[in-house]
């Protein structure tokens, strides 16, 4: 067995069993037999639909960021919360470990893994090789789940509970673009198919450099 | 068919993409996407154990100071996690009192409770149903995220309610405890190797 071709086999991530590589159709889904972990689940088109939805994702990142999310309205004094400015607030009154957190898991790395989702998939698309590809690639994959908007929304909603009781609230039209934003991060990812992007980085590196892979 | 690990037969899976090598690569690079091979994370056990004493330790100030004051004409008093979730429910708002002690109070507990015993397990060589112990992994790594969302209200309410002597919220010294035991707890969640169940299993 240890002179078998490895490249024909693949290895569950959460419980380590070797298992032989197979054919997927679209729309099939493969579970590990041992642990039941979603080992893939090809998607049509992944690699259009991410450069698509980024594209998409790319133009409500601004609004999303610092358009009003909602405003109060006290005694006559109307004041605008936005993304920027809880995160700006907080590092003012000195908060600045909460200040970085929210400014990442909110805003960075959303912007992130948008700007890096369209990299990548544009030089998918069109075939086009690029050094950095790779490490672009391994960067999405470990930002992905440091990037919170769902969260964000759900406390976004909790906060304009606790609002509606004392105050006038209004909505802005930066929650539209976030929910948006939102809505576009999470069909990015559900049509997110990780091996057939490395499997294409892969063709383009051998592509490029056929003699550094004598044992392929 | 017996079931073989990869390991088992001299094989390593690249942590970042997923190609196979041989074990006589491991600590050089992933010809594929560069990253260093290793046959399961690098100290996994020790890195999540330290992770989860520092959380365990701020889980304390996180619950017992202040988490953010609401003052309105100048007066209003700082409460904590629990405090918040009691006037939730004297307001008779009892679903969002709910998920905010779900997602602040019991999934931080759930997390470092699960985690330390996936630790004991793995250390103790506990003979388990590996298949249930991965999928409790699987919830404490899903639900990590989730805890953050008291972190995002007061900051999309400190920058709402900021008008300076009429109302204003101000984060308080726990949100900085809460918001470390939540990226604490995460960052053991990934440093520990579900694998390690399966390999103490005879």
């Amino acid at each position: 067995m240890t002179l078998m071709n490895i490249s024909n086999y693949l290895a569950c991530p959460e419980c380590d069993l070797l298992l032989r590589k197979v054919i997927f159709q679209k729309g099939e889904t493969a579970h590990c037999p041992r642990c039941q972990y979603l080992l893939r689940r090809p998607k049509n088109e992944s690699i259009l639909h991410t450069f698509v939805l980024s594209l998409t994702g790319l133009f409500l990142l601004v609004p999303a960021n610092i358009l009003p999310i909602m405003s109060i309205k006290v005694l006559g004094n109307t004041q605008a919360g936005t993304l920027w400015g809880g995160v700006v607030t907080l590092f003012n009154e000195g908060m600045w470990g909460v200040a970085i957190v929210v400014f990442l898991a909110s805003m960075l790395f959303p912007i992130l893994s948008i700007l890096l989702s369209l990299i990548i998939s544009a030089h998918l698309y069109f075939n086009h090789y690029n050094p950095l590809l790779s490490l672009s690639l391994r960067v999405l994959n470990h930002i992905e789940e440091w990037a919170m908007l769902e969260v964000y929304l759900i406390g976004i909603i909790v906060a304009s509970v606790k609002l509606s009781s004392m105050s006038e609230l209004k909505f802005g039209l930066g929650l539209n673009a976030f929910v948006l934003l939102l809505i576009v991060s999470i069909m990015l990812s559900s049509n997110f198919d990780s091996a057939l992007f490395w499997q294409k980085i892969d063709q383009l590196q051998s592509k490029k450099r056929p003699l550094t892979h004598p044992n392929d | 068919m017996i079931k073989k690990t990869a390991l088992s037969q001299g094989i390593i899976r690249c942590h970042d993409c997923g190609q196979l090598a041989l074990r006589n690569d491991e600590f050089g690079s992933c010809s594929r996407c560069g990253k260093q091979l290793h046959a399961r994370l690098p100290q996994s056990s020790q890195r999540t154990l330290a992770l989860l004493l520092s959380s365990y330790a701020l889980y304390i100030p996180a619950n017992v100071f202040p988490i953010m004051t609401y003052t309105r004409f100048g007066v209003g008093e700082p409460h904590n996690i629990i405090g918040g979730i009691i006037s939730l429910i004297h307001g008779d708002m009892l679903p969002i009192a709910l998920l905010v002690l779900v997602a602040s109070i019991l999934v931080p507990l759930m997390k470092l409770l699960g985690l330390s015993l996936l630790l004991l397990c793995v250390h103790y060589r506990w003979q388990v149903k590996a298949q249930h112990w991965t999928k409790t992994y699987r919830i404490i790594a899903f639900v990590g995220r989730w805890s953050m969302l008291d972190i995002f209200m007061i900051s999309i309410l400190v920058s709402v309610v900021n008008l300076g002597g009429v109302a204003q919220v101000i984060a308080g010294t726990a949100s900085t405890a809460f918001a470390a035991v939540v990226v604490l707890t995460m960052f053991a969640a990934k440093s520990f190797d579900p694998r390690l169940i399966w390999d103490v299993q005879e």
